[in-house]
């Protein structure tokens, strides 16, 4: 089964917006249409900023188009790890910010009639097993600390699971449908002045003394300000140094017995499975999904990608009457090693240019408070989250292990850049298979589709240089140093690199590199899954 | 004199690896970074070892020192500009090779010489 997200196939009417060609002078420029970048353009027309969106595909079609549509205050990390390696008073700030945005999200739904199924239910927090008692336990108090109210439950309501040790319920969480509300903003920003641009991927960005200057496929833009959201910052950013990318994977199914339960579940046993419920065109529950199998992009602990949609199919089956297999897809998320994002001036020095990242696999709440912080500090109106978000925080005594392991991780990564692929020949290359080989010096990303066509790239990733990896799941190349995705044309799809890989030409007789083959650029294909 | 017997080892060891990179400099590819990465510290580890040896005073080849101190600048520069997308100069390459021969064969003289 190909992959592909639900909230893609769910969205009937997506408005073509142009692509930037020429100059274009503005006071704030957002490179990336997601939810983050789409909020903050909100925020700053509202404050009567001239704004533009540069999307380097279609607005909403990165990660926000490929999550799970949950929107909650708790977080994957847990409060009480927040309140350990930082302080109670940040963990306190974030949940107020995630409260907040969660009611932006209602209020801006309600205000521009966004049909985008929001509805408010509560969040449950379980385990079957003994010994992770005490991790649900330390998280009800945090969050009760954060001033947010649960209570400790002994039924797990709309669930058919034996022997609950332990379970908290937090009500006033929500469900949308995340694609077609950013779209909706989308279109409220383009009312109030905003200019929206897509396939307009920048290439150069830098700040100036007095100005910013990014340079798109087509044109320029000038702004007092830029905020870079593009789930990670795009080319080489010191941030990306204590945010690591991982994976996870999404299983969408129907049941037979059409008994949907309207809530969203965090079932916390040794592995952790996220369990949730939405709609396809109404506010009537129809589709159930379960996420979870987190893993560093790149490096796959099975080489078949597959097994990590099996195990959550599997799953379901195991606890609920599947009736069919819908969807599958894949997103990715960035970790910081203190739990909390990284909102705001990308360095110390910087003075013009914003960033957001290290949203976990809690982004579409987080991505809401970094476009309100961010517009807000940019429009001068302060924000009372600047320090907990901070992005130039860097690591501290309490995350300097996860740093280091991080890090180490990615020194592993280049050490396996020996002058050796994994195929010694193109013949050992199987139809529908990719696999890196060495010809003539130089590692090659070489896919071979059905028609045993081959497709050949560099498989140096263009952000810092690590070997890509095949992700037979998605059939795309994976950089397992800081998380860069590329299509087997070698072009970006997601992550910090800019440029594309740089595509390679082969001798069909002699199998070796043809000179005039390498060419690399920034233009997105339109082929992208993701549009 | 253990510790300049061993400094000689990890430089001979850099060295080695440090020839064949150079081969990739001089032909316009990208340098296997496993490569690099072995080459780089176990330079470094010669050259701490060499500064123990000097730190500890009595007769010492600084000017070995010096030359492979140029040389370790000449690298961590090219290091940075192959990690962001930048061409390797390939004198630069060159130069940096020749300054880390031009150490080692005074330090093989200080060790081995009457």
């Amino acid at each position: 089964m190909e992959t592909q997200s639900f909230w893609e196939a769910t969205t009937p009417q997506r408005p073509d917006y142009p692509t930037l060609d020429g100059g274009l002078r503005v006071d704030v420029a957002i490179i990336g249409g997601g939810i983050t970048g789409i909020t903050a353009a909100h925020q700053l027309a509202k404050a009567g900023k001239r704004v533009a969106v540069l999307e380097a595909r279609r607005v909403g079609g990165g990660t926000t188009g490929w999550s799970t549509g949950n929107l909650y205050v708790p977080v994957g990390p847990y409060f009480h790890h927040i309140a350990k390696t930082r302080s109670q008073e940040v963990a306190s700030t974030v949940a107020q910010a995630r409260f907040t945005a969660l009611n932006f999200i209602e209020q801006h739904a309600q205000q521009y009639s966004i049909d985008c199924h929001f509805a408010r239910r509560p969040w449950y927090f379980f385990t079957q097993e003994e010994d992770m008692v005490s991790n649900i336990e330390k998280e009800a108090e945090a969050l009760q600390q954060a001033g947010m109210a649960t209570e400790f439950v002994t039924q797990v309501p709309g669930l058919r699971f034996d022997s609950v040790q332990r379970a908290v319920r937090m009500d006033g969480q929500a469900r949308f449908h995340p694609l077609r509300y950013v779209l909706g903003l989308a279109k409220a920003v383009t009312q109030m002045g905003g200019q929206i641009y897509e396939h307009t991927t920048v290439l150069d960005l830098k700040e100036e003394e007095d100005h910013c200057l990014l340079k798109t496929t087509h044109g320029t833009v000038t702004c007092n300000q830029m905020i870079i959201a593009t789930h990670i910052p795009i080319g080489i950013h010191s941030v990306q140094t204590v945010a690591a990318p991982y994976r996870s994977y999404v299983v969408a199914m129907r049941l037979k017995s059409g008994a949907y339960p309207d809530a969203y579940y965090w079932h916390n046993d040794k592995t952790h499975h996220a369990i949730t419920t939405h709609s396809t065109d109404s506010m009537e529950l129809d589709m159930l999904m379960i996420a979870g199998n987190h893993h560093k992009t790149g490096q796959a602990s099975h080489q078949e990608y597959q097994h990590y949609f099996n195990e959550l199919e599997a799953y379901a089956r195991q606890h609920f009457d599947i009736a069919s297999v819908e969807f599958r897809w894949s997103a990715q998320h960035y970790r910081s090693g203190d739990g909390v994002p990284y909102i705001g001036l990308t360095h110390k020095s910087a003075k013009r240019t914003y960033i957001a990242t290290g949203f976990y696999a809690d982004g579409l709440t987080y991505g809401t408070v970094a476009g309100i912080q961010l517009a807000d500090t940019i429009a001068g109106e302060g924000s009372p989250w600047l320090e907990a978000f901070d992005a130039t925080r860097g690591t501290n005594l309490s995350t300097a292990g996860e740093f280091i392991k991080e890090n180490a991780n990615v020194a592993a990564q280049y050490l396996k850049d020996i002058p050796a692929g994994q195929a010694s020949h193109f013949s050992d290359i199987g139809p529908g298979e990719g696999k890196t080989i060495e010809v003539d010096s130089e590692k090659l990303a070489v896919y071979r589709d059905e028609h045993s066509q081959l497709h050949v790239c560099s498989a140096v990733c263009t952000h810092m240089k690590c070997i890509v990896n095949w992700n037979n799941a998605e059939k795309t190349w994976d950089c397992p140093c800081h998380g860069s995705r590329f299509m087997i044309d070698g072009s970006v799809i997601e992550g910090p690199a800019i440029l594309n890989l740089e595509r390679k030409a082969i001798d069909p007789t002699s199998g070796h590199l043809l000179e005039s083959g390498g060419k690399t650029s920034g233009e997105r294909e339109i082929n992208n899954p993701i549009t | 004199m253990n510790l300049i017997y061993t400094s000689i080892g990890f430089f001979a060891l850099a060295a080695l690896l440090g020839m064949y990179l150079l081969t990739f400099v001089l032909r316009g590819k990208e340098t296997p970074k496993a490569i690099v990465f072995s080459h780089g510290p176990m330079a470094v580890v010669g050259l701490v070892l060499l500064i123990i040896y000097i730190a500890r005073g009595g007769p010492n080849p600084w000017e070995s020192l010096v030359l492979f101190v140029l040389a370790a600048l000449g690298g961590l520069y090219m290091i940075s500009r192959d990690l962001t997308g930048r061409p390797i100069p390939k004198a630069l390459a060159v130069g940096h090779g020749l300054l880390a021969v031009g150490g080692f064969v005074l330090l093989l003289v200080f060790a081995f010489g009457d």
